[in-house]
């Protein structure tokens, strides 16, 4: 806090862009996401609007051909996963929490963290650019396999691959930074008699999926570099006619791109055990069993990359024994949501909007979750692997991360960010609107994917079993489904500007909260703490015995409230 | 179970329906308990004016019980999904019958071609058959294939025959299938492989013996045959096949 | 203190919404105005989107993936190939690489109606000149050309009549590439393709490669 002194208001330039602030990154990060989910979005909508409507006029956009098909699906994917997912979750609610929940006044490197946005900020003109390029965006999916990725005459983008690459690759940059940040400020800067065990589990989970991402993203930014040079240099990395080995790619991403899941999974995890614990007034069951869980998950996640590959050419032997860790990683994930569903029990539930995301969350990523052993299991993968059963499973998780956790999240600290109170009744229609429609969109595409639908489809005209009328009939559901949900996000749109002005003013803890983040006034000032706090006990300490209130926040010391939790 | 979606056509088909409805058995379970367990519990201690919250930090021996028991059925269900997942793999992928006959299926954007011998009966003679998005295969009978790419990764996939395996270029990739079902099935390429992925469909026509002698004969007459062999002095590459290098040259 | 953070975070997050917000709803009313081509000109540029990839936006093709230069190709034309690609007669053979790329994105146009349409865009498409991408001897070639000349005409400028398509201002690789497809029975073997029938013994008659590299040279000299 000594470096924090009054300052003289800065210009609008340095006040919005070039702030070392943590909480301006982190709306920084924030709206960059939702500006970019936006863009996915639309990408959804057109896609699936040729899936419902083959070949017609899509509203907003045009007719859409088979390589812009391509195109759209592959940006969907690179921008909800890189551009969306990891800024918002990790970036944006890191930024945001770290420091507010460990009782510092900013992160341990301003001035990397400005960098960290900057670099990010970057990657998204990078990738925006490669719209404007001869050949359009790439089209060769978010996986990007070699050859095709790598030579210009098969993928027909020979300049968007190259845009593509190098924005995911400075996006990486971009997260290393921040990477390094949220651990070196969780590790060194809590709040004095803040011990492991009485960090909050969001922080927790947000700085091991940091070093998840740290320690995965290295083999993929080797790949991209040699991929790079494949395609400007005519190097022969995967090229097999010149030693090289497109198999050797999809290791390379596969290594990153399993635990890329559990990366914006655990902050998802983190969120909703924050929003549990404050709505049903409960400890979270088993603080410290959630986090074993947590570091099992992480560890796992290293060693389940290939079930990615298993009819990929791979030696057929190898798929055994990723099909058992695969499986061995339901385990700690499933003993993770056994505890978020215990922590129910006593509690004193209040089904208020955060808190409907958070049980959201729980009930559709179970979905997620056990979709997946369809696919884990070697012999089902068979059939199973590349088609929509695989895209139903994955936004099963992916969708309750990256939309209703990240809502829950938004939701709940809103006050906290803005100072002003959501509307209640318009977050209630907001959720309803937004999950079933969810449902009804993935529902029909299990079905289909179990009927044969493979991905990346512009349309199923010449596969005679794939045009039947019964399929296209679910796509078109699923279709409609979408449209409803997309506008349904308007309604939270209209909410979230209109509550900036006109929503009830939230006070320091609208939602009494024992966490740190909740002692300083809303929106927190520059430097956060007037006076810097000391922790006295965990972050989850409600409903104690014989309390005055049913909290005790974390700051309180135990003589101011008699000791009964030492 | 998944024979309700899709025809099973093939000899393997329904070993992977089976272990598809193990699967669906075991975690359907498992997701109807849980998903009841926490509604349940959501209206059980919804907040209402005058009781309590319990404070209860999930340390304790006795509460620890309702989460390692259900977390060692989870590992026994597990077990129970992945011994037979491997035993239908194994014995999809690891092994193969011997052979009754041989196709070669060679992916290149956008179109799956096949060779298979005429009635000689031995590849890589003159009066071999090759066919562009079309195979025609003899009911009951166990196929070896070789799976080549021309190009990018394919991926070679009959969806009937509950059958995937991705092509890789410079490789040639083994397998089997044995189809049972008389009829003709879909054939897809599953993997990205540029604009015209959507649009790589191909036909496996599942004839009875005498059809398939029928078609043998009809296609391999010394005229086609001699036509279709000739290499294209443009076209020739690696193995008799071209590349899209070969023919930038 | 507290006052000047909240408004500053307040404006960002108007001010960074506001725009995309404005793209999103104007977007949407804007493209309320439209459900779809209206004539048969706009439908034949919407349609070719498809064959930009390969072809280009100019239709200068790119000799890279194979894909000849066809901006101002005559529409009969396009039309009976684009036809003979949809029905299998084209692009179906074991050796074809160009003609399996081909076949299955004229697969993607949804009806007649469409290629009729992509056809006369292209017709309307004002031609590309390009360069020629190997040596030959347009004299040796000269000779050789009487044979083309009988149906192609001797400027190279086509027949309809015969069913014979314009070759002047024909891209070199791509005409040698067919001349050899023809002549090793790649193209104009399928007994439904009248004219590569046609064509394919006239292409015999070119004994060998040093043969087809003179009269492409030569039909490179013609002005069509």
């Amino acid at each position: 806090m000594s470096t924090h002194v009054e300052h003289a208001e800065p210009g609008i330039f340095r006040k919005y862009f070039w702030s070392t602030d943590h909480k301006m990154i982190a709306m920084q990060y924030l709206f960059t996401g939702m500006a970019m989910a936006l863009i996915g979005g639309y990408f959804a909508y057109v896609f699936r609007m040729q899936l419902g409507f083959p070949n017609q006029y899509v509203p907003g956009y045009g007719i859409v051909t088979p390589g812009r098909y391509n195109a759209l699906v592959t940006m969907h994917g690179s921008i909800m996963i890189f551009w969306v997912a990891m800024p918002v979750l990790i970036a944006a609610f890191g930024n945001f929490l770290i420091p507010l929940m460990v009782g510092c006044d900013d992160m341990a490197f301003p001035r990397i963290n400005r960098l960290s946005y900057q670099i990010f900020l970057l990657s998204v003109l990078v990738l925006l650019s490669s719209f404007l390029v001869k050949g359009g965006p790439f089209g060769g999916a978010w996986t990007a396999y070699p050859p095709l990725s790598a030579v210009g005459s098969y993928n027909l983008t020979p300049a968007g691959a190259t845009l593509w690459l190098v924005a995911v690759a400075l996006e990486f940059v971009a997260f290393l930074l921040g990477g390094i940040n949220f651990t070196v400020t969780t590790m060194n800067s809590r709040a004095p008699g803040m011990k492991m065990y009485d960090i909050p589990l969001v922080i927790w989970m947000i700085v091991l999926a940091s070093i998840i991402f740290m320690c995965s993203a290295g083999p993929l930014i080797a790949g991209a570099v040699m991929l790079l040079f494949d395609q400007t240099m005519s190097t022969g990395f995967f090229d097999p006619t010149r030693g090289g080995d497109p198999l050797l790619w999809q290791h390379l991403f596969w290594f990153f791109g399993h635990p890329e899941v559990y990366v914006v999974l655990l902050p998802a995890m983190g969120i909703v055990a924050e929003i549990i614990a404050v709505f049903a007034r409960k400890k979270i069951f088993g603080y410290k069993t959630v986090l074993y869980t947590t570091w099992a998950v992480g560890f796992l996640s290293f060693v389940v990359w290939a079930h990615h590959q298993f009819v990929a050419g791979i030696d057929p032997r190898m798929a055994n024994i990723f099909s058992i860790t695969t499986l061995l990683i339901s385990v700690p994930i499933t003993e993770m949501v056994f505890l978020y569903i215990a922590t129910l029990y006593g509690g004193s539930i209040h089904l208020d909007t955060p808190m409907l995301w958070a049980l959201g969350f729980i009930a559709e990523f179970m979905v997620g979750g056990v979709t997946g052993i369809f696919l884990g299991s070697s012999g089902t993968d068979i059939y199973l692997h590349d088609t929509y059963f695989v895209i139903a499973h994955f936004h099963y998780t992916f969708v309750p991360i990256a939309i209703i956790a990240v809502y829950g999240g938004l939701t709940f600290w809103y006050p906290k960010m803005f100072g002003r109170m959501l509307n209640e009744t318009l977050g209630k229609i907001h959720f309803w609107g937004t999950v079933i429609p969810f449902n009804v969109i993935f529902i029909p595409l299990f079905i289909t994917g179990t009927a044969g639908d493979q991905r990346r489809v512009y349309s199923y005209a010449l596969f005679a079993e794939q045009s039947r009328p019964a399929l296209q009939h679910l796509r078109l559901t699923s279709t409609i489904a979408l449209l409803v949900m997309l506008s349904f996000q308007l309604i939270f749109i209209f909410n979230f500007f209109w509550s900036l002005r006109n929503g009830k003013s939230a006070g320091a803890n609208p939602w009494r909260s024992a966490t740190l983040e909740w002692t300083v006034p809303s929106p927190p000032p520059h430097g956060n703490f007037a006076v810097m706090p000391t922790v006295y006990r965990g972050p989850y300490e409600y409903g104690l015995p014989g309390g005055a209130d049913d909290y005790v926040p974390q700051n309180v010391p135990d003589q101011a409230f008699g000791d009964q939790n030492s | 179970m998944l024979e309700r979606y899709l025809t099973a056509a093939s000899t393997y088909a329904h070993w992977i329906d089976y272990q598809f409805l193990l699967i669906a058995v075991l975690v359907g379970f498992w997701l109807i308990v849980a998903e009841g367990m926490m509604f349940w519990l959501i209206f059980k201690f919804r907040a209402r004016d005058g009781r309590a919250t319990q404070y209860i930090t999930g340390e304790e021996t006795h509460l620890k019980r309702w989460i390692t028991i259900p977390h060692i059925l989870v590992i026994l269900c597990d077990i129970v999904i992945i011994v037979p997942a491997i035993l239908v793999w194994y014995n999809i992928k690891q092994v193969m019958p011997p052979a009754d006959e041989t196709v070669r299926v060679i992916g290149q954007q956008w179109a799956w071609s096949f060779q298979q011998a005429g009635p000689d009966g031995v590849m890589d003679t003159a009066d071999d058959i090759r066919t562009v998005g079309e195979l025609h295969v003899k009911v009951n009978t166990t196929y070896h294939f070789e799976l080549m790419s021309r190009d990018v990764v394919h991926s070679f996939a009959v969806p009937s025959f509950r059958l995937k395996q991705d092509a890789l270029p410079g490789r040639t990739i083994s397998g089997w299938f044995r189809p049972n079902r008389v009829g003709s099935y879909d054939i897809q390429c599953t993997q990205m492989c540029g604009i015209g992925h959507g649009l790589m469909a191909g036909r496996i026509i599942v004839e009875t013996p005498q059809d398939h002698a029928a078609w043998l004969l009809h296609n391999s007459t010394p005229a086609v045959a001699g036509q279709q062999a000739l290499p294209s002095p443009s076209t020739v590459g690696m193995d008799g096949l071209a590349t899209m290098a070969e023919v930038r040259r | 203190m507290h006052k000047f953070q909240k408004s500053a975070l307040y404006r960002i997050a108007s001010r960074s919404l506001r725009l995309p917000l404005a793209l999103v709803i104007g977007g949407l009313a804007l493209s309320g105005c439209r459900m779809g081509a209206t004539d048969a000109a706009t439908r034949g540029q919407e349609v070719f989107e498809t064959c930009v990839p390969c072809h280009n936006s100019d239709g200068s093709g790119n000799a890279a993936v194979g894909a000849p230069n066809i901006a101002g190709m005559k529409a009969w034309y396009v039309e009976r190939e684009v036809d003979k690609f949809r029905a299998g007669v084209r692009g179906m053979h074991f050796n074809d690489v160009e003609g399996m790329r081909m076949r299955p994105m004229v697969l993607s146009l949804a009806s007649e109606e469409d290629v009729k349409a992509v056809a006369h865009y292209v017709e309307t498409l004002p031609p590309v000149p390009h360069g020629s991408s190997f040596p030959g001897d347009p004299k040796a070639g000269a000779a050789l050309y009487a044979t083309c000349g009988a149906c192609h005409g001797d400027t190279g400028a086509g027949n309809q009549d015969l069913g014979a398509p314009r070759i002047a201002g024909v891209d070199d690789w791509y005409l040698a590439t067919e001349l050899r497809k023809f002549r090793s029975g790649v193209r104009g073997t399928n007994p439904k393709d009248r004219e590569g029938r046609l064509m394919r013994p006239m292409a015999r008659t070119l004994a060998n490669e040093d043969a087809i590299r003179n009269v492409v040279a030569y039909v490179e000299t013609l002005k069509p």
